[in-house]
């Protein structure tokens, strides 16, 4: 079965679901997809693993009651127990006074999101990619764990109110730590298509960082300017966007944009997006409740913008549209834009290191958890290659410190920025930054 | 049931593998949040299929499918050894599993009240009551939580394993936000995170009595807005036991599980300072401290009967007098320290592999009483209450956590409240410092419903049985 054909099996299962639903409101999201992954480690494949899935998450509405079932069947018996049990679920609950009903269909703009070599690559596919990657590490004398995943599926979206859209997409993600004695290194690549990652090249810049960082010195913790490498810098855009740019806690009062919306939340040099048509990132056409994707500017030069909503989130906040940022109606999270750009300067990443007379460069960031959520405070460990910089040189990997750090007042001190934005996993698509003073609170023993 | 397992049993052989085996399992879930007096979002979800996982040339494949049908099964085994001799390519050191007696066995939890049979309306006017018994002037959120799961499996191997399991967990809790000039405090009941869960019956969440202790809550939430910050140094700290779960749970849980230590997870969240060269005579803690992990162990989240390689449950000494002695292992990783499997693999559904996870990882009872005699033989210290943030680096060392309250202790008294605690320190070395731990009396499970893992990733229930224990001399804050 062809992806146009796939496509309109789901919508013709959405439609019979729409059609037999005793509800006054009817959506169902339908999935149908495959997920291989080959897992290495030790220099050697040590899972490989995939699975063909599929998933339905109906929502009804009964008057304002509300209900949402899932399956993992698109199975007729299996569709018409979620409605039935959607159904149960509204009778039991209360009326939800703002429910606006659900949203009527709009158009939506194709992205070629889908890649048929991709979604074909076999077993030994993925185990050459993964080859590659290793040949690097030997070469280096070093270890590669790390994993090749590649997704192909389609997703529909069907409600009683006329919306019934479609679309399929694959994704590759590919990525390595490698353990060279006691140095370790980091690379990843991320795309639609797998001829677009070179293996060999990830496996290298991996390996090139783990030797580098071998024999790491102890610096204590405290102030120090950094250079942030796209992966860190995209844990704390992630981050800040789990934080502040989700509707529902913006509504609630819980978002440290709650209220702020045109004031200054952080420096100038911040501009943050989400763009999910943007072929730089893993397109996507619609969201979960069928509404198009769309350019949303979060923060523009600082300023707090807006948030990503879904219908209801809108309406509720007195917007006539969503920002096509709805989550599937099972998750209570409700809205999240998922297609993140961040904007990039004048300098690349060789230039920030030389201009920083005394800093540290960062690989990448570990464990990030949330200290304070309205005064955006993030805690979390430097990891796979961190290095001294001292007058404009890289001198030497350092052990690995703890960060504890208010992240919008510290990307209020940027003082340079690449000008290459690259796709990172989340997907996001961010520039290399220099911070100053960013705040180190703890060291440990690697 | 019988005959896709069978055949698939069959079809591996004949696939040329020298092990392999079969789960068909189907899981169901609901999930009942309640916001100010409401029902805000109740979901069901079912799941259904299975995964034939194979051992050919030395090396794993796995393939699942929803296609819960014999005509699938010749299919997906293809598929799983396709795999399995693709990774064959590049294995140098083929797998060689521990001995194993095959179990022809059926095991169910205990529970009094299967949670899907209570009615919803039943769920949600408990729910209900207890958030509209939270109340405060800058109370903006007052959310109530149930969640229900049910796992049904049936499991066999090539070896002749016959394996039918009913794994039955339920869960809730309370937690009341207070907003006001811009700082935003949270309370929670049992636990946060949507409360405290285990395997059981609906009777544990009545038992919490989450509408009695809604009131305490939600006041302790105003309070912390009112609150001065905990302020920063090296003090004397006792955590609760939702906190302490949690710090067992990173530092403890996570560096024990044999796959992470011999670096099969390195690429994700990484490996572990527990070393094999260090079991059976590195400190990790004080004599103090003793731990043990056990699947056995009655209502903890983390029991069943059997693992996900047919593996019995069972008791694992983990760390005795303060002495690192044990793994949490598989049939794949055990012959690499000279042990048979601690029973520990577990997925998170039919589409994934097995992986070691961690059971019920227990930090067993020690001699100090009830919690109240910890705090009165305590001059000047910190009482922490209650997880808000966790993080951990990649070999589980350096650790640093946040509670939802602190409560000051000065001569053997609880005092003034602060918000915003956190702690941070080197794990054996805060083990190291543990001078005293409950006792039976104050020991209860908490389950951690949330672990994740692997790639793709998996969420594991688990379980971890603390009493109250004291610390000495830990960085409290953050030195600016």
């Amino acid at each position: 079965m062809n992806t146009a054909e796939r496509e309109a099996r789901l919508l013709e299962i959405g439609r019979r679901v729409v059609q037999t639903s005793p509800a006054d409101e009817t959506e169902v999201l339908l999935a149908d997809g495959r997920d291989f992954l080959t897992r290495f480690a030790g220099n050697q494949i040590h899972q490989n693993v995939g699975a063909e899935e599929v998933w339905a998450v109906v929502r009804v509405a009964a008057g304002r009651r509300l209900g949402v079932a899932t399956a993992s069947s698109l199975q007729p018996g299996a569709l018409d127990t979620a409605v039935a049990s959607a159904m149960a679920i509204a009778r039991a609950s209360e009326g939800e006074k703002d429910w606006p009903g659900l949203p009527k269909p709009r158009t939506t703009k194709k992205v070629g999101a889908y890649d048929e070599a991709t979604a074909e690559a076999s077993a030994d596919a993925r185990a050459d990619f993964a080859a590659a990657i290793i040949a690097a590490a030997r070469k280096k004398r070093a270890e590669a764990a790390g994993a090749v995943e590649i997704e192909e599926g389609s997703l529909a979206v069907v409600s009683s109110t006329g919306v019934a859209v479609a679309s399929s997409d694959t994704r590759v993600q590919a990525h390595t730590v490698m353990a060279c004695g006691d140095g370790s290194g980091y690379a990843e690549g991320v795309s639609a298509r797998l001829a677009d990652l070179d293996a060999r090249r990830i496996g290298q810049q991996a390996a090139l960082k783990a030797a580098r960082s071998r024999k790491p010195e102890a610096v204590p913790a405290g102030r120090y300017d950094v250079v942030l490498e796209p992966a860190a810098v995209a844990e704390w855009v992630q981050h800040l966007s789990y934080l502040a740019f989700g509707g529902k806690d913006f509504d609630e009062g819980r978002s440290p944009f709650s209220g702020r919306l045109g004031q200054k939340v952080t420096g100038e040099q911040v501009t943050i997006w989400d763009n999910a048509l943007d072929r730089r990132t893993l397109p996507q056409s619609f969201d979960y409740e069928g509404m198009p994707k769309q350019r949303l500017t979060l923060i523009e030069r600082g300023i707090a913008k807006a948030v990503g909503t879904n219908h209801f989130r809108a309406r509720r906040m007195k917007k006539r549209r969503s920002t096509g940022s709805a989550l599937p109606a099972s998750s209570g999270y409700e809205c999240l834009p998922l297609h993140l750009f961040m904007k990039g300067g004048d300098s690349n990443l060789g230039q920030l290191i030389r201009d920083t007379k005394r800093g540290l460069l960062v690989t990448r960031f570990h464990y990030t958890n949330i200290l304070d959520p309205m005064k955006t405070v993030l805690t979390g460990m430097t990891r796979d290659g961190t290095f001294l910089v001292e007058n404009g040189e890289v001198v030497g990997p350092v052990k690995n410190l703890r960060y504890t750090e208010n992240v919008l007042e510290a990307l209020g001190r940027i003082d340079g920025l690449s000008r290459r934005l690259t796709l990172v996993r989340g997907p996001c698509v961010v520039p290399a930054l220099r911070v100053r003073e960013v705040q180190f609170t703890g060291t440990t023993e690697f | 049931m019988k005959t896709l397992l069978d055949r698939a049993c069959e079809l591996m052989k004949q696939a040329g593998a020298s092990y392999g085996d079969v789960r068909i399992r189907q899981d169901r879930h609901e999930s009942l949040a309640v916001k100010d007096g409401r029902p805000e979002h109740i979901a069901m979800s079912e799941s259904a299929g299975f995964g034939v996982r194979v051992l050919v040339d030395g090396a794993w494949g796995f393939f699942g499918t929803h296609r819960l049908e014999e005509s699938a099964v010749e299919d997906v085994v293809r598929q799983a050894a396709t795999m399995a001799r693709a990774a064959a390519r590049l294995t140098e050191k083929p797998v060689v599993l521990a001995p194993l007696a095959p179990a022809v066995a059926q095991y169910e939890t205990p529970h009094r009240k299967d949670p899907f049979a209570v009615p919803l309306e039943e769920k949600l006017a408990l729910l209900v009551a207890a958030s509209k018994a939270m109340r405060g002037p800058n109370l903006k959120l007052a959310q109530a939580f149930f969640a229900g799961f049910d796992t049904r499996q049936h499991f066999a191997s090539t070896e002749g394993a016959r394996i039918e399991q009913h794994i039955v967990q339920a869960g809730g809790g309370i937690a009341a936000t207070a907003i006001a000039g811009g700082d935003l405090q949270v309370r929670s009941y049992p636990n946060s995170f949507r409360g405290n869960f285990c395997t059981g019956g609906y009777e544990y969440v009545e038992a919490m009595d989450l509408v009695g202790e809604a009131p305490r809550v939600a006041e302790e939430a105003e309070a912390l807005l009112a609150a001065p910050p905990c302020p920063e140094g090296r003090r004397t700290i006792i955590l609760d036991g939702g906190q302490l779960a949690l710090q067992v749970h990173e530092s403890c849980g996570h560096p024990i599980e044999l796959d992470r230590v011999l670096g099969m997870e390195l690429s994700y969240a990484g490996d572990s300072f527990l070393t094999p060269d260090k079991l059976g005579h590195f400190r990790y803690g004080s004599p103090q401290v003793h731990i043990a992990a056990d699947a056995t162990c009655p209502g903890g989240l983390g029991t069943f009967g059997y693992d996900d390689e047919g593996v019995p449950a069972q008791r694992t000494p983990i760390v005795e007098a303060g002495i690192f002695v044990g793994y949490l292992s598989s049939r794949e990783t055990a012959p690499a320290i000279g042990r048979t499997s601690s029973g520990t693999m577990r997925a998170s559904g039919w589409n994934r592999i097995p992986l070691i996870r961690m059971t019920n990882v227990n930090l067993l009872p020690g001699a100090a009483g009830r919690l109240e005699d910890l705090i009165a033989d305590t001059d000047d210290g910190l009482f922490l209450v209650t997880n808000k943030s966790w993080s951990i680096d990649n070999k589980r060392l350096n650790f640093q956590f946040g509670t939802e309250m602190c409560r000051e202790i000065q001569g053997g008294r609880l005092g003034r409240v602060y918000k915003n605690a956190t702690y941070t320190g080197i794990t054996p070395e805060f083990w190291g410092a543990c001078d005293a731990v409950c006792g039976p009396e104050a020991w209860a499970l908490w389950g951690t419903p949330n672990c994740g893992k692997g790639e793709p990733g998996q969420t594991a229930r688990v379980g971890h049985g603390v009493s109250p224990a004291r610390f000495r001399n830990v960085q409290v804050g953050v030195k600016a």
